[in-house]
């Protein structure tokens, strides 16, 4: 085949023919299986990728590019033809300025090795989804993924300054720049922040990094009643309390972790609350206590505060790993967890969380339901057997349910997983409730103008 | 198990962020943690269908480590070195075409015939000359050979080098089926490694002895315990041979055997009394045996590169960093305890550019402490990290600040 063949001569050693060898990159972290993949490249320089793309353009060839490979959505997975562009090679930090907020990095550098290296400088980078272990730079950025930091600072969205971007014909341009603040034209470094790969390749990003708070507490609190849970966040938000985590976990989650990570909670409480105050060393515990004393007012059954940094990063661990736990909760080996991922805005949490809990026993589906609660983010992790097609029926009948509940608040069918194969139909559910369809037309003359091909991620987002 | 294993993977990738071999690969994925853990459910269900023998497979479980840093983050409690093994102990069971690894054979073969895996006459081992034991004391000192061999690898990797990667697997299909051939490389062996090897040896009886024990020891005719054997998934013959291994010690009257190097303490502490039936010696490492050493503390710094199986298994074990921060102020790596980085020194033998890849970036993020030299409390890390900043064995450390 011409194409493959000149691939070869543009990046030797980096391509990936063998069929074994390509197995692994037809899955991400969903429950999609993609197809086997035409080839893999792992390439190592700007150039490279320039040249693979002008020859993806030249022959059509359709290319899925790779980072962590943690999406949730199918976004990272090939599909039938496709060519695997993975940025793994791309894994260097390459400057860091605390002097001016901002480092210079690679796509295929990983969250916790970011802000590992940050920490030494005292800094950080704030978008810290629970998979930040394995998730990239660049597929951070193309998810704009969120986190239980999001609660302060926000998703990735706000924490990219500038792009390297090798547009599908090859061409390599920069967008934005190492300035926090710049108003020229339309912001097209905003643009691939959630573009899923289908834009560009990000091929350097430049971050906006930011101190490290001087010190934090960690309150938990447990509580019976779901719409408690609700009101305690959107009371303190009121209050002008701002936790920089605060993390909503169900009984089932709870028992998960009791089983995997052996921790203990409470028998009574069927809901908890982990909420971060950072603040200064001087104002700490005042803050805490402020914050301990709305979290009373809601009848919790007990709460508790440490600021023991052994405690603390126990606790934060198991949530980070609460998804993975909750496959001690399945009813089968067959069953997977699907997720699903709404956000609402804060004052109506109470009623979005009720809603959620009934429309689990209306549809029929059994899920956990945790969430990045303080900037409204639900998620229900449902467990179905995806290979059973009435199963996934009711899974789909929920998603959607699930979706309106957040429309109906005026929030989101996708919080932060993104859209992928999986939240296709409620992209287009949430922008025809927005009641101009046309939107959906804007966002197909944008994705043509810059692959008008139709090579970059196809089938993904949308058609 | 295998089944067991990989069905527990939810797919996160959380274990390819700590896994050494995926960037010594070059990030092809089936070289990584969550590649083998996929590659384990693919082999399965290539057996299920009957088509196992079609698949090119075995690469990506015979370049694992065995060193378990991806268990340490998996939070399904997946452990890909576990899947690597029982995939192999597959592939070698079923004896599935095309996936039986030539120098894994070549090394099987030469240690059954010759009760160490490079064929190395007895004649040769001479470290213990000169140095009194107590025979006939039933605690008694096993090396399992792990220093001697640690002499020859190099020369082995370096012809493999001249040959190059063809001729380098006929010629090891050749010694698997002719173990005698293996002995020819015996004359590749680093004599200065060696030397210092011996060294070692010497100063790990001579702490013992410092420290009050007394204790035999079997001299040039002690086998290796096997260790191989079981790492590439030769489980029938690691049955036989650990059989024959542990009637050895028998019948020299061992009650308790003190081992000098991690693999052997593991493999004869935690696998042997899986496979040989009424297995009931007691086994310790050496380093339990010196809390009454005498040591003052050297004026160095040091940074210690501990052995994953003592800190990446479940007991850690942290005797020798004890006692080395006895000895000279201690630091360790960035990555150290339960995150640990290996050395590289499994793959030595199958995969010895992986390997060398490994261990570079471990050896770089020792230095980058600032400490004047490493320490070791294993043969194979000493012998994959010893470049140019002094790398020596907590023996020797010990030995020097114990005045002996
Ligand atoms: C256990 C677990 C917990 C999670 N928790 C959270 C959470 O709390 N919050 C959250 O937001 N998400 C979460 N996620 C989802 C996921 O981790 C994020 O979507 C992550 O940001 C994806 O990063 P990645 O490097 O793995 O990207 P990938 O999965 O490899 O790719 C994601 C998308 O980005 C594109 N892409 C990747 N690199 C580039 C590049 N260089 N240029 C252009 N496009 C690119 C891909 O084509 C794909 O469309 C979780 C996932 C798991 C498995
Ligand atoms: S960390 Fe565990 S669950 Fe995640 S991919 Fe690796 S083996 Fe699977
Ligand atoms: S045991 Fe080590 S080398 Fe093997 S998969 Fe796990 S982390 Fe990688």
């Amino acid at each position: 085949m011409a194409f493959l063949e000149e691939l070869k001569s543009s990046v030797g050693d980096a391509l990936i023919q063998k069929h074994e060898q390509k197995i692994p990159y037809e899955t991400d972290a969903s429950y999609f299986q993609g197809s086997e993949p035409m080839a893999v490249v792992i390439p190592e320089t700007v150039h490279q990728v320039s040249l693979v793309m002008k020859l993806c353009q030249k022959y059509s060839v359709p290319v899925v590019v790779r980072g962590g490979g943690t999406s949730l959505t199918g976004s990272s997975i090939p599909l039938s033809g496709f060519l695997v562009i993975s940025m793994a090679r791309f894994d260097r930090i390459l400057e860091v300025k605390p002097q001016d907020r901002y480092a210079i990095v690679e796509p295929g550098v990983r969250l916790d090795t970011l802000n590992e290296k940050l920490l030494q400088l005292r800094h950080f980078y704030p978008p810290d989804p629970a998979s930040s272990m394995a998730a990239t730079v660049g597929g951070s950025i193309s998810t704009n993924a969120g986190g239980l930091r999001a609660a302060t600072y926000g998703t990735t969205r706000n924490w990219v300054l500038g792009l390297e971007v090798v547009l599908p014909n090859g061409e390599v341009v920069n967008l934005g720049g190492k300035v926090l603040k710049r108003t020229a034209g339309y912001d097209l470094t905003a643009m691939f922040v959630g573009a899923e790969g289908t834009l560009g390749i990000i091929t350097k990003a430049i971050l906006k990094i930011w101190p490290i708070p001087e010190t934090k507490g960690r309150i938990l609190a447990y509580y019976k009643d779901i719409e408690k849970v609700g009101l305690a966040i959107s009371s303190m938000k009121e209050k002008g309390i701002t936790p920089e985590i605060a993390e909503f976990l169900d009984r089932i989650t709870m028992n998960s972790l009791e089983k995997a990570r052996g921790m203990h909670f409470p028998e009574s409480a069927l809901y908890m609350l982990i909420v971060d105050i950072s603040s200064t060393r001087e104002s700490l515990q005042r803050q805490l206590d402020d914050a301990v004393r709305v979290l009373r007012q809601f009848s919790p059954t007990d709460v508790t505060v440490t600021t023991d940094p052994a405690e603390m990063a126990r606790i934060y661990e198991a949530r980070k790993g609460a998804y993975a736990s909750l496959l001690s909760e399945r009813s089968s080996a067959t069953e997977r967890v699907v997720i699903g991922d709404i956000v609402v805005p804060a004052s109506s949490l109470p009623m979005a969380l009720r809603e959620s809990e009934e429309k689990l026993k209306e549809d029929g589906v059994r899920a956990a339901l945790f969430g990045h609660i303080a900037d409204g983010n639900i998620h229900a992790n449902i467990f179905a057997d995806t290979g059973n097609e009435d199963q996934m029926k009711k899974v789909d009948r929920f998603q959607e349910d699930f979706g309106k509940i957040a429309l109906k608040y005026g929030g989101s069918v996708s919080a932060e997983h993104g859209i992928g194969i999986e939240k296709k139909r409620l992209l287009r559910m949430e922008i025809d409730a927005s009641g101009n369809p046309y939107v959906m037309d804007i966002m197909k003359t944008i994705r043509k103008s810059f692959d008008p091909a139709g090579i970059m991620n196809r089938g993904k987002m949308f058609d | 198990m295998l089944q067991n294993e990989v069905g527990k993977c939810i797919s996160c990738g959380f274990c390819e962020s700590v896994c050494p071999t995926l960037p010594a690969a070059g990030y092809d994925l089936w070289k990584g943690a969550r590649g083998r853990v996929i590659m384990g459910h693919e082999l399965l269900n290539a057996v299920r269908e009957g088509r196992e023998g079609n698949m090119d497979i075995s690469d990506s479980f015979y370049s694992c480590l065995d060193c378990f840093a991806c268990l340490q983050v998996c939070p399904a409690g997946v452990n890909a070195g576990v899947v690597s093994h029982l995939a192999r102990s597959l592939i070698v069971g079923k004896k599935i075409k095309g996936n039986q690894n030539p120098y894994a054979e070549m090394i099987v073969a030469a240690t059954m015939k010759y009760m160490n895996p490079l064929g190395i006459p007895a004649s040769s081992d001479n470290w213990a000359e000169g140095l009194k034991f107590d025979q006939g004391s039933t605690d008694v000192l096993y090396t399992g050979k792990m220093y001697q061999l640690m002499a020859y690898t190099g020369g082995l990797n370096r012809v493999r080098d001249m040959a190059g990667d063809h001729v380098s697997k006929l010629m090891a299909g050749i010694i698997a089926n002719h173990p005698s051939v293996i002995r020819m490389s015996a004359s590749q062996r680093d004599r200065s490694f060696q030397k210092q090897l011996n060294n070692s040896l010497r100063n790990i009886v001579k702490l013992l002895q410092a420290a009050g024990n007394h204790f035999s020891y079997p001299g040039p005719m002690e086998p290796y315990p096997g260790t191989f054997l079981y790492d590439l998934g030769y489980l029938a013959e690691f049955e036989e041979y650990a059989n024959r291994v542990y009637g050895f010690l028998k019948e020299y009257g061992a009650k308790r055997i003190i081992t000098v190097d991690p693999h052997t303490y593991d493999l004869m502490k935690h696998t042997y009394p899986e496979f040989v039936d009424g297995f009931d010696l007691e086994v310790v490492f050496y380093a339990d045996l010196l809390s009454g050493l005498n040591i003052s503390k050297t004026d160095r710094t040091v940074v210690y590169h501990e052995p994953c199986h003592f800190v990446l298994r479940e007991d850690s074990y942290s005797t020798p960093l004890e006692l080395i921060n006895r000895a000279a102020d201690t630091v360790l790596a960035p990555r150290n305890g339960k995150r640990n980085r290996c050395c590289g020194g499994p793959d030595e033998l199958i995969f010895p550019d992986l390997s060398d890849k490994v261990s570079q970036e471990r050896y770089s993020e020792l230095i980058s402490t600032g400490a004047s030299e490493i320490v070791t409390a294993c043969p194979i890390c000493l012998a994959n990290l010893s470049k140019e900043r002094k790398t020596r064995d907590m023996a020797d450390l010990l030995a020097e600040a114990s005045s002996l």
